[in-house]
């Protein structure tokens, strides 16, 4: 039986088969992991404090959240979360609460857990975002031009600077940037994004946001900038020798063109790759610079809820980072296909 | 691949520096009793003593020794980064090289679950694994590297497949050599290079997350970890104390992380044949 009797005997399956192909070349194929890695999230989320010794209640609240509660709040609890069912009732309780986008309840803030973390998660992310964008600017730059004059006084400091920098913990980066420049000289705030009761407005209230982020701002891209540095000067270093470089010069391109042009533009490939994969550190190295600067972003909620061991509010806070860097994992995905359309073409 | 990488790095500066912040740290681990004359957990007295003869480092806001805490706090991060190493790279080989030979239903089934992993934020599924658990040293050590093992897994399963269909294992197999004897007389000794740079990089996000963890305040309480200590100092940054509590403890960390990530990029330089020809060098 030939291939076209096959697809005359089995229409569907080819239909299918189209199809599939058609979402494909629509979105990433890496979609799947990401549904994959959600449902991690979630059965750990559902499954944990249900393995834990002793009354499950206890187990999701904690011991410290059960004796500030009344008698008629864990009885709500249990019927709300099934708890005295079985197993597959309360996984049904747990699903339904999530469409419906409950979270739980936060004891400490006394508060739904997605609207504590919804009040804290713009601050992380304009952080996030700012650092980032800088660091990759900056990044990119000093790696072209240094791989571009490889093995100059430049490079060579910028390698061994940037390695140095690199090596340090991120959140030690912020404490000795708090120890130098908020602790010692006291140029800039110590803690908080915005001055408390300042009531200022306009151009001001924008300062104020901006004099309160330029320490965990400086503290995430120095930490972020060692990489990138050296991956586009590496990246630089082998692209200078193929032939398009010959090419370019050999029509006559100016030395910027070749630079910027030619190389640097064909570095974002590999640099937007390492970008994707770096997500998940980036933002939970925010987590820990926010705790240094006690920035009110997720970090400190993060913080502030281990401490107090509201766990709801652990549990919500990882879905809600884990949304978040599969969100931008999946942006940087869709940003790849359009930077290489080799890879659009190859299914 | 014959590069000998031992003797790659040995010329290399930068593995130098590495290798002598490792060692120097390693030297406070192991004499740690003898460099000091108290117990990590010794209430000698005064809080806040600034550093003198009796304590190099001063002591802490419990009254503690600084210098024998962070003497101890090395063997902690060693330990752990040792042990992560030795089980996360063995995760690592065992998934990776069993997929790429087995292929079929359950490569995929590995790789599926290996990208899943390393597209979540880990460090954030471990804190809350971690704020349950309160783990214990062992128990720590389990769980970095049950969340570490994934992208080396990709990496030998990546190398294992060219390996396998290398000209020489081809030759082996025809003269009758079985799936054993090409594992471990040909595969595993080409993979050397790569575990040694898994490890590393193991080692070194192990001693980050023990650090994190305990800065966070999700791990055991009686373990002495830097990450703990640097917390506590983090929130007297208004005395003085900080320049011999926060500062040296910051420091000590920084420095494993340093050695072991410039050894590794040095490792890593002196495997890529690209970046060698004697161009990367300082």
């Amino acid at each position: 039986m030939n291939n076209a009797m096959r697809n005359c005997l089995l229409p569907g399956r080819d239909r299918w088969r189209s199809l599939g192909r058609r979402l494909q070349s629509l979105f990433p194929a890496s979609v799947l992991n990401y549904f994959i890695a959600l449902a991690a999230i979630f059965s750990i989320n559902f499954i944990l404090p249900r393995l834990m010794p002793g009354d499950p209640l206890q187990a999701i609240y904690g011991q410290e959240a059960l004796v500030a509660m009344t008698d008629e709040m864990q009885a709500q609890l249990i019927r709300q979360f099934s708890l005295d069912k079985s197993w597959w009732d309360q996984l049904q309780a747990y699903v339904l609460g999530l469409l419906r986008g409950d979270l739980g309840f936060s004891y400490y803030y006394r508060e739904q857990v997605s609207l504590v973390i919804m009040g804290a998660l713009p601050w992380t992310l304009l952080l996030t975002g700012l650092a980032l964008i800088i660091a990759t600017a900056i990044g990119l730059i000093l790696g072209i031009e240094a791989g571009y004059k490889r093995g100059s006084y430049l490079d060579r400091g910028l390698v061994a600077g940037l390695m140095f920098l690199g090596g340090f913990p991120d959140f030690f980066i912020g404490i000795l940037l708090l120890l130098i420049f908020a602790v010692s000289l006291q140029v800039l705030p110590l803690s908080g994004a915005i001055s408390p009761y300042a009531g200022l407005e306009g151009f001001a209230y924008v300062m104020d946001v901006l004099r309160h982020l330029a320490l965990p701002l400086t503290s995430m891209v120095l930490v972020q900038l060692g990489s990138i540095f050296l991956l586009t000067r590496n990246t630089i270093v082998t692209l200078l020798e193929e032939s398009f470089i010959l090419t370019a010069r050999s029509k006559g391109c100016t030395e910027e063109c070749i630079k910027y042009a030619h190389a640097g533009r064909n570095s974002l490939l590999p640099l937007t790759t390492a970008t994707g994969m770096r997500i998940p550190n980036l933002l939970t190295g925010a987590l820990f610079i926010e705790i240094v600067f006690s920035y009110p972003g997720v970090g400190s909620i993060l913080n502030t809820a281990i401490d107090s061991r509201d766990y709801p509010l652990i549990q919500g806070i990882l879905l809600i980072v884990t949304l978040t860097v599969l969100t931008a994992n999946f942006l940087v995905d869709l940003l790849y296909m359009r930077l290489d359309p080799r890879v659009r073409y190859a299914h | 691949m014959h590069i000998d990488p031992l003797g790659e790095i040995h010329h290399d500066p930068l593995a130098r520096i590495g290798l002598i912040m490792l060692a120097l740290i390693m030297l406070m681990a192991i004499f740690a009793p003898i460099l000091s004359s108290y117990s990590p957990n010794d209430y000698t007295g005064k809080i806040f003593s600034p550093p003198g003869k009796d304590h190099p480092l001063g002591t802490d806001s419990m009254g503690q020794d600084i210098w024998v805490r962070l003497l101890y706090g090395a063997r902690t991060s060693l330990l752990v980064a040792g042990a992560v190493a030795l089980l996360s790279s063995s995760l690592s080989v065992i998934v990776g090289a069993t997929a790429a030979l087995a292929g079929g239903l359950y490569e995929r089934f590995c790789m599926r679950i290996v990208d899943a992993m390393i597209s979540l934020p880990t460090i954030i599924v471990m804190i809350l694994v971690a704020a349950y658990l309160r783990p214990s040293l062992p128990l720590l050590i389990l769980l970095i590297s049950a969340f570490s093992w994934p992208s080396g897994a990709r990496i030998v399963r990546s190398q294992v497949l060219s390996l396998k269909e290398r000209m020489h294992i081809n030759a082996s197999r025809t003269f009758g050599a079985g799936l054993m004897h090409i594992v471990f007389t040909h595969i595993i000794p080409e993979l050397t290079p790569i575990i040694s740079a898994l490890m590393m990089q193991d080692a070194r996000r192990a001693v980050f997350m023990e650090a994190g963890l305990a800065f966070l305040g999700v791990s055991d309480p009686m373990v002495i970890s830097w990450g703990k200590m640097m917390n506590q100092a983090l929130a007297f940054t208004y005395l003085d104390v900080w320049q011999w509590w926060l500062v040296p403890t910051g420091l000590a960390l920084s420095a494993t992380l340093m050695g072991i990530s410039f050894l590794s990029f040095s490792l890593e330089t002196a495997m890529d044949p690209r970046l060698r020809k004697g161009n990367v060098r300082f």
